[in-house]
This record gives structure tokens, sequence and C-alpha cells, in this order.
């Protein structure tokens, strides 16, 4: 019983291959049709597992032959940091961003605008970043060349109980409003910002909004803040 | 009313001072347009040419010396909350207020978890028309006025003075 | 005779004032009428959307990003949806395509006649103002009939739209468009070659471009200064690499490269350019289905995505960071009035205390954005 069942779940997903799911929606018996498609499944995994595992095999063999593998732009500026500002960089590995230390950010932030092969010179965007509670705080750097039209993403982490990083206000002007924004929610100061306060929360608030562990305070100036009508969930 | 009634022709009119102040104001409250968020556009549809808000003698005025009415449409935070509160009291009596938008009214999609947001208006300042909508249509915010000017009508500022 | 100096005055333009697009509240300290200082003071409609961004699930935060940027609110849903769907790697059906690119120009003419005519109330001309007010009305007649709302939409979602073209639709597009290209013209008699206009605008304002470059301006601000760099042009997203337009750049037709009449004038020809790219959508729009590809449950696989896209202020951007689950954890909007309104303080020196407002105009801030 067994063994026929096996060969018609086959022929059926012979057919499924195909392209005719017919043959598989008509069985009548829904633990012989759940094992169909279930079967189904697997053949079509396999056959895209052996379908890729041709294209990388010819590939590999394509590369081999030709020139080594070109490096990404992260792969790049980490190098050539590497180079002049050495022990910088927080990890080599470079999965689309550039992981640094907080060090010489500044004279590193002069150097991406300035040098002629990157030429970085608009700050896209600076976001904050929390771990988790009890854990690191990060600031993540997003920027981009008008000359070149290439990006990339520099992230540096910093301590929670005591953040602080380089300012890059003087580098591109718009680090000014940005880093205010990321002291404002998250509390991250920047040393040497001529203006380190917050421009969102009024001055007097407290607390850091965006921290995961943030809780709103009870009242502000005699205003209550939480949501005042309770039980409408 | 009484003694005079239909004693002479039709172009004279008697009436209680009561309900001639209520027809004078109610008829033509001039706004001060306080726009904040989204619903400050459709109050600036609402004004424009296609539903005039002129025909029902509503103008904008910038200054709240000026106003009879603070619509407060949009989202009130805390930072603002406290400005609100200083041109309520800044404008002159009498004065109604219209929370436009369910921003205004109750906080809005904000009342979850906006930790600056005020969860409404009425938390400040007294608040006379409520207008649900995010954002109300025009039509919705003409409608709220109305309800206002039936409002006003229905004041007695007179009788209160004396009783 | 010498110049009579005296302290500098600062004068407070409140959080409540006609002409400030919002609530925004400006410090300017004056000697006499000249500017000496311009502070721009935000956050009077902080509204915590990051917060909520990362308490409520993907489909949710849609509405969201409507009432970010509320005057163009498709584009920034179209925004959004490209970043989730470069980062579930979907792939919507052509049909879907050629709606967002539909909604997205005309909200973008929409939300142009807005700023324009609001610009033009800031300078003193109340007539443009009612004209451009009645033509954006139809655009958002046309908005209506398709999804039922005429500012904050909800439209475009991620995996496909929300509703497909009603009958009817396409044709009632095509009478728009037809009757909006002579109205341009109007405009431009009414408005923009108006000697008037000219003298309050032209050569006032002036921002070079190295200027513009670092603090982040991007979009109309930065094409009125001679930069050409439009993200529909130079990274295209969605399908726009399909239309064939013309990215206008500010020449310093009326006085210098860069001021505020530059600005203007870009927003002007981004209309006609936007009425082309919408005739050549309408023509080539295929049939098929919208829901095809939604998803059924948003979760996307660990990993951030930084992607940007052209609203009608500039260049707006989304970072999202995703730990797999049906929330997002880390959501950042790069809003591009928030950028804009930090070069305010930098080109308004030296200009009168009438100049500043209209300075503030040309750049076309919505404090829903900045602030979030």
């Amino acid at each position: 019983m067994s063994e026929d069942q096996d060969k018609f779940i086959a022929d059926v997903v012979e057919k499924a291959l195909q392209g005719d799911m017919d043959a598989i929606n008509n069985i009548e018996d829904r633990v012989t049709r759940s094992k169909a498609k279930a079967a189904l499944v697997k053949a079509k995994r396999e056959a895209k597992a052996a379908a890729t595992e041709d294209t990388s095999k010819s590939e590999e063999s394509k590369t081999e032959e030709s020139a080594p593998v070109e490096k990404s732009l992260s792969e790049k500026v980490a190098a050539c940091l590497n180079e002049k500002f050495p022990n910088s960089l927080e990890s080599e590995d470079v999965n689309g961003h550039i992981q640094m230390k907080d060090k010489n950010w500044f004279e590193i932030a002069q150097y991406l605008r300035d040098n002629l092969d990157f030429l970085f010179d608009s700050l896209q965007c600076v976001t904050g970043y929390d771990f988790g509670e009890n854990e690191d705080l990060e600031v993540r750097y997003n920027l981009h060349s008008m000359t070149h039209n290439h990006a990339i993403e520099i992230r540096i982490k910093t301590d929670r109980n005591n953040p602080k990083v380089p300012s890059v206000e003087q580098v591109w002007r718009i680090g000014d409003w940005f880093e205010r924004e990321t002291y404002d929610m998250y509390g991250i100061e920047f040393e040497g910002h001529s203006n380190m306060t917050r421009i969102l929360c009024p001055e007097d608030w407290a607390g850091w909004p965006l921290r995961k562990d943030y809780e709103t305070q009870e009242s502000y100036h005699g205003i209550v803040v939480p949501k005042v009508k309770d039980g409408w969930e | 009313m009484g003694v005079l009634e239909n004693r002479f022709q039709d172009n004279v009119v008697v009436a209680s001072m009561d309900k001639l102040l209520g027809w004078a104001r109610s008829t033509s409250p001039w706004f001060f347009q306080f726009g904040l968020a989204c619903c400050a556009i459709e109050m600036m549809a609402t004004a424009a040419s296609r539903y005039d808000l002129m025909r029902i003698g509503m103008i904008p005025r910038s200054s709240p010396r000026q106003a009879d009415v603070m619509i407060v449409a949009g989202t009130v935070t805390m930072k603002m909350s406290l400005r609100v509160k200083k041109l309520y009291e800044q404008m002159a009596d009498p004065k109604y207020v219209i929370a436009m938008g369910s921003c205004a009214t109750s906080g809005g999609p904000y009342w979850q978890h906006g930790y600056h947001v005020l969860k409404g208006v009425d938390l400040v300042v007294p608040v006379d028309v409520y207008i649900p909508g995010c954002p109300p249509r025009p039509e919705a915010l003409i409608e709220g006025l109305l309800k206002l000017q039936e409002k006003i009508q229905a004041d007695r500022p007179l009788t209160k003075k004396i009783a | 005779m010498g110049v009579v100096h005296g302290d500098l005055m600062t004068l407070n333009i409140g959080p409540q004032h006609p002409s400030t697009h919002g609530v925004l509240r400006l410090k300017v300290k004056t000697d006499g009428e000249i500017i000496s200082e311009v502070e721009p003071i935000i956050g009077y409609l902080h509204r915590c959307f990051e917060k909520h961004c990362e308490n409520v699930s993907y489909e949710q935060v849609i509405p969201y990003t409507d009432r970010c940027d509320y005057i163009a609110a498709m584009n920034n849903n179209f925004g959004y949806a490209v970043t989730v769907e470069e980062l579930m790697e979907i792939k919507v059906p052509e049909r879907v395509e050629y709606i967002r690119v539909i909604v997205a120009e005309l909200n973008r003419i929409a939300s142009h006649l807005l700023a324009l005519g609001a610009y033009g109330l800031d300078v003193g001309a109340f007539t443009p103002f009612l004209y451009m007010f009645r033509d954006r009305e139809r655009i958002l007649d046309l908005f209506e009939t398709l999804c039922g709302a005429r500012l904050l939409y909800n439209y475009i979602w991620v995996g496909g739209v929300s509703h497909d073209l009603p009958p009817g639709f396409i044709d009632a597009v095509y009478s728009f468009l037809d009757y909006f290209e002579p109205k341009i013209e109007e405009y431009n008699e009414l408005l923009t070659y108006n000697k008037i206009f000219i003298e309050r605008t032209g050569d006032v304002g002036v921002m070079p471009p190295e200027v513009a470059v670092s603090y982040g301006v991007t979009g109309p601000n930065l094409r009125g200064s001679g930069v050409k760099w439009d993200i529909r042009k130079d990274e295209p997203y969605s399908i726009y690499d399909k239309f064939d337009f013309n990215i206008p750049v500010g020449a310093g037709k009326m006085g210098t490269v860069g001021d505020c009449w530059d600005r203007y004038f870009v927003r002007m020809v981004e209309m006609k350019e936007s009425v082309k790219i919408t005739r050549q959508a309408l023509k080539g729009i295929p049939a098929g289905d919208v829901h095809q590809t939604l998803p059924k449950k948003i979760r996307p696989p660990q990993g951030s995505i930084y992607k940007r896209t052209e609203s009608p202020r500039g260049d707006l951007a989304y970072y999202i960071v995703s730990d797999g689950s049906p929330i997002p954890y880390r959501l950042k909007m790069r809003s591009p009035a928030f950028t804009a309104l930090s070069v305010l303080g930098e080109i308004s020196q030296g200009w009168m205390m009438s100049d500043v407002l209209v300075i503030l105009g040309s750049l076309d801030i919505v404090l829903g954005e900045i602030d979030r």
C-alpha cells in the first residue's frame, strides 16, 4: 500500500514540477494530498540547490581564470583608513559598514571629506542606536559623495553610562543639528559641539526618549503626560 | 413682544436685547488662525476658493486680540501647550475654542506612545466644540462652525448679568 | 556722516505667526532692520514618530509616515514601501509601479501648488493662492475617488497598493492634465514675471552650492543653486529610469544663481515635468492584479537598509534596522526639510527683517517632517 502511495506521489510531483498543479489539488484524501505537497516543496528546494551549485561552480571557474575579486567601496575605505590612521578601526570585517573607534573620528572625517578618491562631501544621516537595556549605544553615519556618487556607512559604539563621541560639526555643517537631535533622543554627548542642547523636546524634559528603557514622566509643568483614558485598549 | 406686537408695519422688528446680541455675535465670528499640523491644511482649504469660509462671516485674524474663536487645528505638544494657554489668555472675552481633528480632541493617533503629545487640548483650555476626523473634511469643519454659531446664539449674556 | 550702530535687538517671531508655515520659532537678532543672526527653534510639533515605529508593526507604520510630511503624503508612503520592499526583496508587479508613479507625481504637483501659493501669500499676493488652491482641489478630488481620503491616504502599502484604479480614473487624469497645463502659463503671468515679485525675491537669500551641499540641502533648494542632482535620475528607484524628463536647475535669470526666485522657478518648471511623466505613465500602464504580491505577514530578515527617494521637498530617506520580528527595531526618517531649515541662519545674514520671511518661504518647509 505504501509503495503504491509513494509511486503515486512521485508521479503527481513530476507532473507538478512541469507546472500542472491540478493533479495534486484533485487528490481527495487529505493525508495523501499534504504528503504530496511536502514532497513537491522538497523537490523544488533540491532543484534550486542544484541549479545554484552549477552556477556558482561556473562562476568560480570564471573568476579563477580572470583577475582577483574586486573590493567593495567599504573595504577600500577601510583598508585606506587602516593605513593612514592605524588602530582606529574597531574590526577588520566589513559587511556593508565600517565599525570604528571614537578616537580620532574628527580627523578621519576631514580626511574622508577632502581625499580626492573619496570626496564624501555630504553627511546624509546620523542615527542613534540602542542595542538593548544595559547594552551599548551606537552612532551610525551615512556618508555620500556628490561627485563620485558612492556611499558608505560608519558606526561608532559608545558606552551607555558615559556616551561621548567627537563632534563633526565643523566638517559637515549639518552635523550641528543632527548631533543635537541624537543628543536629545539618546543622551550621547558630542565633544566639541558649540551648542549641545536639546532640539526637539523642551529644554527641561527629563530622560532620553528613544532609549529602550525610557519611562515617560508623569507630568510636565502640571499637565498630565501619559495617556489619560485607561482601559480603552 | 406683547403690547408692541403687530402694531407697526413689516419693516419694524421687535426683539429682546439678548437675541440681537446673539445674532450679531454668531454671524461674524472672526477666527484666530492657529494651524499646527495637517488639520491646518484642511483649514486653509476651507478658507480658500472652493469651500469659502467668508460666506459664513469668518475671516482669519493673526492676532489673538482681534479674534473671537480659536480653532486649534492639529496636534498640541507639551512644548506648545504652554503657548496655547498664553494665547488663549490673550484673547478678549467673549471667546470660544474649537478643537479640530482627533489630535486636538484626545491626542489622535499619537495617544498611546506619544510621550510629548498632549492628549487633548481640553487639558489646558476649555473647549466648546469638538470636530472629529483625521483630518476632518472641510464640510465637517463648516458643520462644526455652524454648531458653534448655534451655541453662541443660545448664549444669554445680559440675562446672566442681571441674574 | 558716520553710521550709527547700537546694541543688537532680540526679536521673537513666535510659534504662532501667519507666515511661519507651521509652528516654528525664529529668534532674530537685528541691528535696526538688518539681520545679524537668525536661530530657528523647532520641536513644537514633535510627535514621537520614531518611538511609535518601534512599537507598531510594519503595516501600521504607514499612516504615521503620512502624517510626517502631510502635504506630500503619497511620496512618504512611497519611500517607506520601497525601503521595506528592498529589505524583504519583494518585486511588485508592473501595474503597481505605474500606479505609484502616477499618484506620486500628482502629489508632487499638488505639493508644489500649495508651496507656491503660500509663498505668494508670504510675499503679499493673495490671488495666486486662491487660483492654486482651486487647481489643488481638483487633484484632491482625483485622490478621493481613488482611495477615499483627501489629505492623508495610507494608499501605497508594502508590496502593492491598497485599491486598484476605479473605472474612469485614467480618463479623469487625462482631462485634468489637459486642463492644468495652460494654467501654468496663467501662474507665470500672475506671479512669476510680476515686477514686484521679482524685486522682492530676485537676488535675495543667495545660497552658494558649497554651502548647500555642506548643509545637506537637497531637492529644489539645491537645484535652485545650480547643482543638477535628482534621485529620480541619479539613483533611480521604482521605474523612473523608463521615463523621459528634464531636471530644471536655477540659472540666475532674475538675479544671482541660487536666489529665492530661482528656487521658486525650479518648482514651477518641475510641475511641468511632472505632467510629462504622468502622461507617459498613463500611456504605458499595463493590466494586472495590484494585490498579487502583498505579503501576508511582513517579517523582514535581519539587517539594515538606507534608501533614498525624491519627495517634493528633497531627498527623503529611511534607515530601517530589522531584527526579524514583525515590528521594526529602529526606524529613522531623514527628512529633507530638516536640512533645508538648518541653512536659514547662514543665508539670511545681512538681509532686512522682511526678507527673512521671503527666504523662509522659498525653502518650502513642513514642520511635521522636521519635528517628526
